[in-house]
């Protein structure tokens, strides 16, 4: 993901988890506002460009696979709000040009993508976009750095470096970039801002419908996702239990012999089931139990040692 | 004192072991009784009214009718105490189900003994025939409730026979077994009235007399004298064994349940 120009930061690192999708977009549009907001998540980043409260792109940017436009932009940024605790959002106010170069470069149409810089007469192409009197950006790069330039009218507003905060004047970072034998090059235009601002996407996408669909989604996966975590704990619970319930079996029968498996299987039920082991209340009870019925079959010396056994593991399985 | 000494003179010295070895079970068995779970209750409080039955041993004693007659009263409940507590204990064996209280054996206990002596006061002073038949009706029902009792404690031991107390249910085995011979030969003595109490109303009576006037021999003893004695041995030395065997059972058991 390539950085932008900061310009005037509006906000900086706001919870996404406690923000609403409709509230942003109505936020900034009603304030017409002009630059861009950019929702970082862990796997992607979201990014909504204004000119004067217009949407004017929605562009989302997974870190793999193809980019999303749009609806599509749109509805997964509002997956990924409504179910994400960490992400952030950032809000920068730009000028009205920047912002249709930073449109332009995220969804305006590439004349030349990844196009090796050794390749091309660098001179041609600059006077093409000066003569055709381009809107757009020029993007110089290599694996470790990149570099922008932004044109109104064939003219350059500006440059933009990696680590920069803001657009600059002079071209060095470029120019030095341009030097180097593997920089490749991409070059979007888009239209001017005045017919940018002509279309506005909120008109077309339904914010609050594509959000609240979000929520219910997110809803419904938490629901199964706490069904899932219940009935795993469910099935843990039940698997200690059980494995509870054997070895006071065993201890029981190892003490009293094989009648001893009638008399636990009995008394669990009248117990109500093997969770009583679990009870303090109902263990003891249990225990009582067993011991009245093993004072047929067994010596008090006997049934104490069983007890104190059986009363061991319980309390270790309760701690 | 004199004279229970003279009367003690006259009890046969096999009687005099045989109540000896009866009041050692019973005291065994009544201390035993206190402090286990109610099923041995029933069973240590019938072995121990034993010994109350064999009080008619002391006749001569406290000799009269009615006291002989719930002195076999009594040895009637012994047993079915004794079989109601094996069947318990076989109930519980196969449903691992423990009801009832010791305190409802005791009072049930004295309850069943009090009616059976207002049973005889109300009646007429029983005879020596009514007491005869009382004890003939008494070991009935201990050869039957014996043969019983063996069969609960085979299955008793085969349901339990991986515990510790397994053992002990082999002695009670060979505890009903002398029991079953103890009983089973004064029965056989008395259906052919071969007994010491037909003896005693045959002489009362002169049967012989009455015999050789009706031209009937109704006394046959002599013709089978052979067996009468076998059968007065198994008698009188089973019940000794049987005491021994009740005495060491209990002593036993209070052993391994200690």
């Amino acid at each position: 993901m390539f950085q932008l120009p900061k310009g005037n930061p509006l906000f900086e690192n706001l919870a996404v988890a406690k923000l609403k999708l409709t509230d942003v977009v109505t936020k900034l549009a009603n304030g017409s506002f002009t630059g861009y907001a950019s929702f970082s998540f862990p796997d992607a980043t979201g990014i909504l460009v204004f000119e004067s409260g217009k949407l004017a792109s929605t562009i989302l940017l997974p870190v793999q696979g193809p980019a999303l436009n749009d609806f599509e932009a749109m509805t997964t940024l509002a997956d990924l709000m409504a179910g994400s605790a960490t992400g952030t959002l950032d809000v920068y106010r730009l000028s009205m040009d920047l912002t249709m170069c930073v449109h332009a470069l995220l969804q305006g149409k590439a004349l030349y993508r990844s196009q090796e810089l050794a390749l091309i007469d660098v001179k041609t192409l600059l006077e093409r976009v000066k003569d055709e009197r381009m809107n757009g950006c020029l993007r110089i790069y290599t694996d470790e750095k990149s570099a922008m330039i932004f044109y109104k009218d064939g003219s350059p507003l500006g440059f933009f470096h990696d680590g920069a905060q803001d657009i600059d004047t002079s071209p060095g970072e470029s120019q030095q970039l341009a030097q180097d034998p593997r920089a490749k090059l991409d070059l979007y235009t888009t239209v001017s801002a005045d017919e940018l601002m002509a279309h506005d996407l909120l008109d077309v996408i339904n914010v609050p419908k594509i959000w609240d669909a979000a929520v219910a989604r997110q809803q419904a996966e938490m629901e199964r996702l706490n069904r899932e975590l219940a009935d795993k704990d469910r099935m843990q619970s039940l698997n200690l239990v059980n494995s509870l319930e054997n070895q006071v079996r065993a201890i029981y029968v190892d003490y009293v012999g094989n009648v001893g498996r009638g008399i636990i299987d009995k008394e669990l039920t009248v117990a109500g089931g093997n969770s009583c082991l679990l009870d303090e209340a109902q263990a003891d009870q249990l225990l009582a139990a067993l011991e009245r019925a093993a004072k047929l079959l067994i010596s008090q010396k006997k049934i104490a040692e069983m007890k104190e056994k059986v009363t061991a593991l319980l309390t270790q399985a309760r701690a | 004192m004199e004279l229970v000494l003279e009367q003690l003179q006259g009890i046969p010295t096999i009687y005099v072991i045989q109540l000896l070895f009866w009041l050692l079970a019973g005291l065994i068995s009544f201390i035993f009784s206190l402090g286990n779970a109610r099923i041995w209750t029933s069973i240590s409080v019938g072995f121990f009214l034993i010994l109350i039955s064999q009080f008619y041993l002391l006749n001569k004693l406290i000799q009269t009718p009615t006291t002989t007659a719930f002195s076999y009263i009594i040895g009637t409940v012994a047993i079915m105490l004794i079989t109601h507590g094996f069947l318990d204990y076989y109930v519980f064996c196969r449903t691992f189900e423990i009801s009832g209280r010791k305190e409802t054996v005791y009072l049930t206990t004295v309850l069943l003994l009090a009616l059976s002596w207002v049973f005889l006061i109300i009646n007429p002073e029983p005879s020596m025939f009514t007491v005869r038949n009382i004890k003939m009706v008494e070991n009935a029902i201990w050869v039957f409730l014996t043969i019983i009792n063996l069969e609960l404690i085979r299955k008793i031991y085969y349901a339990i026979r991986d515990s510790s107390i397994a053992k002990a249910f082999i002695c009670f085995g060979v505890v009903f077994l002398l029991i079953f011979l103890w009983k089973g030969s004064e029965l056989y003595l008395q259906v052919f009235q071969w007994d010491r109490l037909w003896g005693n109303i045959a002489f009362k009576l002169d049967l012989d007399q009455v015999g050789a006037h009706l031209d009937l021999k109704l006394d046959d003893s002599d013709a089978y004298w052979r067996r009468i004695s076998f059968a007065r041995h198994v008698f009188d030395y089973a019940g000794a064994l049987a005491a021994i065997a009740v005495s060491g059972t209990f002593a036993y058991l209070y052993r391994l349940l200690k």
